[in-house]
């Protein structure tokens, strides 16, 4: 008999750890400047607002918002994939007053990324579109979500939420400058770009619910290393076109100086700033608009 | 079917839930169902396999217990190691051997007209193989009597738990224990479920969390900077460790909580002030088997100075080769053989320093420990790289050559910070338990104290569930 006590100790020990731990790590999330916690917790207004994977991060804010004037929110991640960002974007535009601008790195609609939904279960709680998202993509790890708090937290987007608690994230961005041997390798290496008609869709569904909401909707490929090649970037931008009725900017080779990249897809911070530049010039970006 | 899947879970619940309500033969009976059911999860084709091993060691057993003619003993069981080494031969190292002589050939000019086979590996044969060679040659040696139950010793070869990556149980240790009814025990069974546990943590949290970063070191080693490489084959060792002494770990607990008693097969190794002890302290159930049925048949130390180097480095060589078929792995067994010949060397000239400087121990004992663990990490790079194929020398002298190279040697050039940090604080959590637990014993104290017990049990869930990589991935040493 005492055993049977003492497994049942053990599971009330075992269940009300995780739910403490599970509301303190949840507390430390939601007090955070990382994008998302500030995303739900009402701390993301702007007037514009810029998606895109890690080629999204090359939406350098602080320049962007001492060029134009405007409050800028980046939602942009590493790997970030076009049907997290359509919630994303979603819960977004649900919440909050219309942005001025949607910016969007099409080069977003890659690849899926199932394996980076299960980071967003920290934020699952609050939106019931990546909850879904995440059951429909990832079932096991949303039943384990709910079994385990703690589980929901065992992430890099939730290390993340940690490590930018008390600084902001605006500045994010891959600052160095590309080895002279990676550079001097670029026109033998290419990049197999896999656009997914599913993430196209998903694209154009986030272009409709922001345009619905009066929100203008700019499509941008961002600029990639000189002579680096990417196949099927034109297919794919005829495809996106066509899914949205909206132009794509292109800039895939508007930097041609290789000091300004850090690696052959992203570029540095002045490789940023120049990008920026050109978005200006081309009139995709307002001056005090 | 791996410990780290869900399939397990409901297999081991299926399995202990009838377990502990049998007896005697049934008992057994139930093991050996259960084993083949584990076994053939991952390819129902290769039970025959194990079947027919299984039997054919069982009837040379016999035949060796029956007869007294020494030449006809000497032909049984030179017909069961050939058998039992034909079997590695055929599954695990044709393709290498054909490949290498056709490469031999070809550096003659000559051409071979073969191609390699389409051979699948069978998990864990190199396993079940060793332990099914242990069993003839110890009832050869007159070490132990033949095993007349053909049911007794078909569970002694598939035996779950250790069945896919060890330890490797010698037949004198574990068959005996078939013959002695195993009630159930509280003890055994906290004692088990504490080691399980403890082997799930070493292999979900620290060893799957350090995998990534180290599998991308070794997948592309041109496109990162010296610093993230060094942190990419630390990882390496670490994840090694952890994922085979938690395979172990969760082996021994298993057995445990059925009622039965494996060996130990890891005693922290990266302690190790030699590599003599290094071997005393990693894989302790292959380098042991190396040791009695190689090393000493060889002739151990018993043949002077050359002779002694010889066997070690014949021995390291062969311990290379059994982890897999690639000359990455026995380059591997060389290095090590290397080590433990310099070690001879240089021991009686650093133990004179020692003295001559009045060295305190501990940094004696530092500096030792430190040395070891660097000459093993080297080491690493080519095990690792094993695995990759015909391109494994290239892997690794590219990952040690950027290395040296001191190029983008700063933290700002590593990728994945999140990961290193993560990383390291495993690695610190790893250690700080296991250097705790020299002096508090844990698995001892929640024997002792349920408070502590369940504590330290929720605790373990707790951190997996926090910080565990759940992707099923499988063992490394499965493919050995």
């Amino acid at each position: 008999m005492k055993h049977f006590f003492w497994f049942a100790a053990f599971f009330i020990l075992l269940f009300a750890g995780d739910r403490l731990g599970g509301y303190f790590l949840q507390r430390q999330v939601d007090g955070s400047q990382f994008r998302y916690s500030r995303l739900y917790g009402g701390r993301a207004a702007c007037d514009i607002l810029l998606v895109g994977n890690s080629r999204g991060l090359t939406f350098y804010q602080p320049y962007m918002e001492e060029k134009t004037g405007n409050s800028t929110f980046n939602l942009s991640y590493n790997g970030l994939p076009m049907d997290l960002a359509n919630a994303l974007i979603e819960d977004y535009v649900d919440q909050y007053p219309p942005p001025k601008m949607l910016l969007i790195d099409i080069t977003i609609c890659d690849r899926t990324n199932d394996e980076l939904l299960t980071g967003f279960l920290a934020y699952s709680t609050y939106s019931p579109r990546l909850s879904a998202l995440i059951r429909t993509k990832q079932a096991k790890i949303w039943w384990a979500g709910r079994v385990s708090s703690l589980f929901r937290f065992n992430n890099e987007i939730f290390q993340r939420a940690l490590y930018y608690r008390s600084r902001s994230d605006a500045d994010w961005l891959l600052d160095r400058v590309i080895s002279p041997k990676l550079a001097a390798s670029a026109a033998e290496n290419a990049y197999d770009l896999e656009p997914q008609p599913y993430l196209v869709q998903q694209l154009a569904a986030s272009v409709r619910a922001a345009q619905a909401k009066g929100v203008a909707v700019h499509l941008v490929i961002g600029p990639y290393f000189p002579g680096f090649q990417v196949k099927n970037l034109d297919q794919f931008k005829s495809a996106v076109e066509e899914a949205t009725g909206l132009t794509v900017y292109d800039y895939r080779a508007a930097l041609p100086d290789p000091s300004l990249f850090g690696d052959y897809m992203h570029a540095n911070k002045n490789g940023a700033m120049r990008y920026i530049d050109l978005l200006l010039g081309d009139g995709v970006l307002k001056a005090g608009d | 079917m791996i410990f780290n899947s869900l399939a397990f879970l409901i297999f081991a619940a299926v399995f202990f839930s009838v377990y502990f309500f049998l007896k005697g033969r049934w008992r057994l009976v139930w093991i050996l169902v259960a084993s083949y059911v584990f076994y053939g999860w991952w390819d129902i084709r290769f039970l025959g396999l194990i079947a027919f091993s299984t039997a054919m060691d069982y009837l040379f057993g016999l035949y060796l217990a029956d007869t007294h003619e020494p030449g006809r003993k000497k032909r049984v069981i030179i017909a069961s190691v050939v058998m039992n080494l034909g079997f590695l031969s055929v599954f695990k190292y044709f393709n290498f051997f054909a490949a290498s002589f056709a490469a031999l050939l070809h550096g003659f000019g000559l051409e071979a007209s073969w191609t390699t086979m389409n051979i699948i590996l069978p998990v864990g044969i190199s396993f079940y193989t060793f332990q099914s060679m242990s069993y003839t040659i110890e009832i050869y040696r007159g070490e132990m009597k033949a095993e007349r139950d053909l049911l007794k010793y078909a569970t002694f070869v598939g035996f779950w738990p250790q069945l896919m990556a060890g330890p490797i149980v010698r037949a004198k240790e574990l068959l005996p224990q078939f013959h002695v009814e195993r009630p159930f025990e509280w003890t055994r069974f906290y004692s088990g479920l504490g080691r399980v546990l403890w082997g799930f943590f070493k292999k979900c949290v620290v060893a799957d969390s350090l995998a990534p970063f180290a599998d991308q070191c070794f997948q592309a080693p041109g496109s990162f900077g010296s610093l993230h490489l060094l942190i990419g084959v630390v990882f390496y060792s670490f994840q090694i460790y952890c994922d085979f002494s938690g395979y172990s770990d969760i082996a021994i607990g298993m057995a445990r909580i059925m009622g039965y008693t494996f060996p130990e097969n890891f005693r922290t190794p990266y302690f190790s002030r030699s590599f003599s002890e290094f071997w005393t302290r990693w894989h302790i159930s292959l380098s042991s088997w190396l040791r009695d049925y190689l090393y000493i048949p060889l002739g151990g130390n018993r043949h002077g100075k050359l002779g002694t180097y010889k066997n070690n480095m014949l021995t390291m060589l062969l311990g290379g080769l059994w982890h897999g078929a690639n000359w990455a792995f026995v380059f591997w067994g060389f290095l090590h053989g290397l080590y433990l010949i310099v070690q001879r060397f240089t021991t009686p000239p650093w133990r004179r320093l020692v003295q001559w400087t009045r060295m305190p121990a501990w940094l004696d004992d530092g500096m030792a420990m430190a040395a070891v663990y660097v000459l093993t990490l080297l080491a690493w790079v080519y095990f690792r790289a094993g695995s990759m194929g015909g391109k494994s020398f290239e892997v690794a002298n590219t990952v040690l050559a950027g290395i040296f190279s001191g190029e983008g040697f700063s933290w700002e050039a590593v990728i994945n910070k999140f990961q290193v940090m993560k990383g390291f604080l495993l690695i610190a959590m790893l250690l700080s338990i296991e250097i705790s637990n020299i002096r508090y014993h844990w698995n001892q104290l929640q024997l002792i104290s349920p408070a502590w017990r369940m504590a330290a049990f929720a605790g373990l869930l707790w951190l997996i569930a926090f910080l565990g990589t759940f992707g099923a991935n499988a063992f490394i040493y499965f493919q050995f």
